[in-house]
């Protein structure tokens, strides 16, 4: 095997793996942390909109309520 | 009929730059195309720039005497790696502050009239230099295989480039790129191939029989592994902060199309350069005696290729020389007008003037690198030398520190640029009559770059920044493309759903792009790694 011929290659391999790396770390660092808070938003938001629809939809409730 | 076809293609190319004049509505528009640069547009304008008349004639050229491995296994693989740094390091940073031009970042962080000037003169002496010794060479090498004179090969060339720098900007210049791009693509996916295929894998890996050294980093010159390393840092260091890379950044749309960018042009760097260095192997199989190497290419694609592919590549040629001097002109002409003009004489234009003064400066320097090129001085081999590391010493250890360190301030940059500069000249003239004595394969831009930095150092520590540098500093650490990119996208109606898709599609693309690099890379090895 010619080493020379390696490293060319694992060297013209390697600068798309680190590209790769580099781009899926940025990706997790800068976008991942914002995409779960918005995505916890919405959930706690869907989740505030079922309660009150439970509290508008029950009579019990709508007594309470009242 | 294969010249007949190369004038084809590069007359749509014009015709396209001309068209392209009715888009240009503002000042955006013209130097970064208004922020619309989609990912197929800046993959190509990227992969077209950093192909150039360098690779296909000079280090294809090299290939052919010396093997393949002498500048492509350390020395490109520096460039690849500049190139990744150049855009998602230096290019995405600078695009955040809302940079148009790299001197635009100079003046914003320092607010400093002389930190500008000597920027911006770096930049200018750097880029002619770089540019105009490709187009020599081109003119040469094109004026002898179609044979028309070298004089009017060189008009031609600089009125065809006018036409899509001083009427497009840097709209006509990505557009015009992208179309250049895949017409050098045919010589990686076409024409490489064709060359390979008739000289035969075996015969190519035999060459080393009668050529010592050909399959090795050595090469047949048996050259100094302390060249190599010093070609592979030399050629990182320029990449990374090089305009004509780094501007390709601006027009880009947001944040995930420099993402993808940053993956898929990426790859076509090292798929462009070896190609044609594998090329130039095989065209040594075919024809050993090539008397002018820098021909190799050219010779390849004229005595074996049929002639429509072969005026496709000699037209690749042409475009590979006409994207990088014509990226090279147009920062030289909207530095000339937008940045030393306003800044040295004080003067704000308004769009219109703004305009025409960037068109006027583009001429400018399309009539004085015409005429230089003309002429063929001496002297230009001289700038040439300094012309890509000028910006390693020159630039690269201000803008890194303007990044990364609150302390950093005009007086430090204003020391680092200048003795960097004057160090890398003073150095390199010493060691070329050897007056210094250096390790072998030691470059002089090692030496300037240690200067450049240690001067930045002890100014920086001798030094305060002031209210504004501290300021600005701040500013910048508070801005990312991500943020800006969350923020655009947070204001659509589905925009979470788009980021998650975005975000889904880059992971997509680097798994792809993986995929397939280490099937081209892992077949050529194959090919040519085992006896």
């Amino acid at each position: 095997m010619n080493i020379d011929v390696l490293i060319l290659f694992f060297n013209a391999t390697l600068v798309t793996i680190i590209s790769c790396v580099v781009v899926i770390g940025i990706l997790k660092k800068q976008y991942l942390p914002v995409i779960q808070e918005e995505e916890n938003k919405q959930r706690n938001a869907q989740n505030n909109n079922r309660a009150n629809e439970t509290i508008t939809n029950d009579p019990e409730q709508k007594e309470g309520v009242r | 009929m294969a010249v007949g076809i190369m004038i084809g293609v590069l007359a749509l190319y014009v015709g396209v730059g001309l068209a392209l004049v009715k888009v240009i509505k503002t000042e955006d528009d013209f130097y970064t195309m208004g922020g619309r640069g989609s990912t197929v547009l800046i993959v190509g304008t990227l992969a077209a720039t950093y192909l150039s008349a360098t690779t296909l004639l000079g280090i294809a050229g090299q290939s052919y005497t010396e093997g393949p491995l002498v500048i492509s296994a350390l020395g490109s693989f520096g460039a690849w790696v500049g190139t990744l740094l150049a855009v998602v390091y230096v290019g995405r940073k600078m695009k955040a502050y809302g940079c148009s031009t790299m001197p635009d970042f100079f003046d914003k962080r320092f607010n400093n009239k002389w930190v500008s000037v000597v920027a911006i003169i770096i930049m200018i002496v750097g880029l002619i230099g770089y540019g105009v010794i490709q187009f020599i060479g081109a003119g040469i090498v094109l004026s002898e295989v179609t044979g028309v004179d070298y004089r009017i090969i060189v008009i031609i060339f600089t009125i065809a480039m006018l036409v899509f720098t001083a009427v497009g900007g840097m709209y006509g210049i990505v557009v015009t790129d992208t179309m250049m791009f895949f017409t050098m693509l045919m010589i990686s996916v076409v024409i490489a191939p064709i060359l390979i295929g008739q000289a035969g894998f075996d015969q190519m890996k035999n060459l080393a029989e009668t050529l010592p050294g050909y399959w090795s980093i050595a090469g047949t010159e048996d050259r100094h592994i302390g060249w190599s390393i010093s070609q592979f840092l030399v050629w990182i260091l320029f990449f990374t902060c090089i305009p004509a890379l780094v501007s390709r950044i601006f027009p880009a749309k947001n944040d995930f199309v420099i993402l993808k960018v940053a993956i898929i042009g990426i790859f076509f760097a090292p798929f462009m350069q070896i190609t044609v260095f594998l090329a130039a192997a095989a065209v040594r199989v075919l024809d050993p005696n090539i008397s002018d190497p820098d021909y190799a290419m050219v010779i390849g694609f004229l005595d074996y290729t049929p002639p429509a592919i072969a005026g496709i590549g000699l037209a690749a040629l042409m475009a590979s020389i006409m994207s990088t001097a014509s990226t090279l002109f147009v920062l030289v002409g909207f530095a000339l007008s937008r940045d030393l003009y306003e800044r040295l004489f004080d003067k704000k234009l308004n769009t219109k003037e703004s305009l025409g003064a960037a068109r006027i400066g583009q001429i400018i320097v399309g009539i004085v690198v015409c005429i230089i090129t003309i002429i063929r001085p001496s002297a230009i081999y001289w700038i040439s030398i300094y012309a890509g590391s000028i910006f390693a010493v020159g630039w690269l250890p201000t803008i890194v520190a303007s990044f990364e360190w609150r302390r950093m301030n005009s007086k430090a940059a204003l020391a680092s640029m200048i003795l960097g500069v004057t160090a890398f000249v003073l150095v390199g003239e010493a060691i070329r009559f050897n007056w210094l004595p250096v390790p072998e394969g030691i470059d002089a831009l090692m030496i300037s770059l240690v200067i450049s930095v240690g001067a930045l150092i002890v100014a920086a520590f001798l030094t305060k920044p002031n209210e504004y540098e501290l300021r600005y500093y701040d500013t910048m650490k508070s801005t990312s493309m991500a943020k800006i990119t969350l923020n655009e996208f947070m204001k659509r109606p589905d925009g979470l759903a788009q980021i998650k898709r975005q975000y889904k599609q880059i992971y997509a693309i680097a798994i792809i792009m993986t995929i397939i690099t280490i099937g081209v890379w892992g077949y050529l090895f194959f090919m040519l790694g085992f006896n």
